[in-house]
């Protein structure tokens, strides 16, 4: 076809990349074609059976970079916290096009899949002719629009942890219920065994380059009991506003940091601390 | 160059534009399938949308080169079917179309709704047809014809 070329298979679309580097990889569409760049060629990845399933192993639910959001609202397998994110994406024409692989690839700090990978520790497979890696989400991310991609790779599939994603706080702040850009996202994991926080994730989406998330400042709870969460409460979320140095996007920065520290907040509150 | 094949309301066409070319135009620029509405090419207001193998998708956010080997159907399709004249009866009788510019996406969000959830609540009808705006009506209107449409087609969804 003129201005792309269709692969059938991983492997066809993996010689297709390393022939053609100039062809964007075309998974959904939703976000490609709203930028629609004049004389852009695609490669188009919506027929790869490679990159449409979901399956599971010892660690990982893994969700490859072809699954659409009504693909994963479907199964059984995909944590409730990814369910309830995507759940709130567009609108059901959107989530039957929109897929994983596109949310990551497009780069952007306001993809609501993207987010909840943050969130969770998710890593990502890359496949290229040469073999495969894996990456850490947040390592993936480089900046803003700025991927750990090379030019011969694809995403192949993000790998969630099985367990410990089940005590969550997720909000979505948009501007609408349906078809809402998050202005505002939020997504918190936590865990504790023998009375102590073993984890404490805290993801903030849509107010920077990039999703953010600080493992130092998270550290500072690590280990605690609820008691002394509670005795640190003020320190840690003050070390929070201290960090975020959030930009300006549709709504202003201090909007964001003051939306992002009661998400925070609350986030706590729901775990009693 | 190959050109892309695909079905279109179950007649098989070729294409031999651009791969990259929008399904929206090119269903209504080539077929003059114009029951296809361009709102907003940016999938926000749902009146491009057409069953894509089935599926309800926003035709401005689909590239033509992806449809190759699929099916198409726009409302001049869907319009031939038992369920239309159920939804078509439906709409008519709540007074649910005013201007009509989005009357066709919502017609194939409600048919792909349906055809998924034969029983909707009301909140299962207005989340079906979120993606669907419409400036007329303040939507209360379309949501009790999808329900009646429910109804009236029980066994037939």
């Amino acid at each position: 076809m003129v201005n792309g070329y269709a692969a059938a298979s991983l492997q066809e679309a993996l010689e297709l990349r390393k022939a053609h580097p100039e062809a964007v990889p075309y998974a959904g569409g939703t976000d490609l074609m709203v930028e629609n760049r004049p004389g852009v060629t695609y490669l188009f990845l919506n027929k790869v059976p490679e990159l449409k399933a979901i399956a599971e192993d010892d660690q990982y639910i893994r969700i490859g970079a072809g699954v659409t959001f009504t693909e994963a609202l479907a199964d059984d397998r995909v944590p409730q916290l990814m369910k309830e994110a995507v759940s709130r994406i567009a609108a059901p024409a959107i989530r039957n096009a929109g897929t994983f692989g596109g949310n990551l690839g497009n780069g952007s700090a306001k993809a609501d899949s993207v987010l909840i990978e943050f969130a969770a520790d998710a890593k990502l497979r890359l496949v290229s002719l040469g073999g495969e890696r894996v990456v850490d989400v947040d390592k993936f991310y480089l900046g803003r629009k700025k991927l750990d991609l090379a030019p011969d790779e694809l995403i192949a599939e993000v790998l969630l942890p099985k367990t410990g994603l089940e005590q969550y706080y997720y909000q979505k702040v948009g501007g609408r219920e349906a078809l809402a850009i998050s202005r505002v996202s939020f997504a918190g994991v936590f865990a504790e065994k023998d009375g102590k926080i073993t984890n404490i994730a805290a993801a903030f989406g849509a107010v920077s380059d990039t999703v953010l998330r600080f493992k130092d400042l998270e550290a500072m709870l690590l280990g605690k009991t609820i008691e002394e969460a509670k005795a640190l409460k003020a320190d840690y979320l003050a070390a929070y506003g201290e960090r975020m140095q959030l930009t300006r996007g549709r709504v202003s920065a201090e909007y964001r940091k003051t939306v992002c520290l009661n998400l925070l907040g609350a986030f706590l509150e729901a775990q009693g601390i | 160059m190959d050109a892309i094949k695909f079905t279109l309301n179950g007649n098989e066409v070729s294409y031999s534009g651009s791969g990259s070319d929008r399904l929206l135009e090119v269903l209504r620029d080539t077929y003059h399938t114009t029951s296809v509405k361009c709102g907003c090419k940016e999938g926000e207001c749902g009146a491009c949308a057409v069953l894509l193998d089935g599926t309800l998708v926003n035709s401005c956010c689909v590239a033509i080169g992806a449809v190759e080997g699929c099916s198409v159907v726009t409302l001049e399709g869907f319009r031939e079917t038992e369920r239309f004249a159920v939804l078509d009866r439906a709409f008519a009788e709540v007074s649910a179309v005013q201007c009509g510019f989005c009357i066709p996406g919502m017609v194939l969000a409600a048919a792909a709704l349906l055809s998924k959830n034969p029983h909707p609540t009301e909140e299962d009808v207005r989340e079906g047809l979120s993606g669907n705006l419409c400036r007329c009506t303040g939507y209360n209107a379309i949501v009790n014809a999808v329900q009646n449409a429910a109804k009236e087609g029980n066994g037939l969804w």
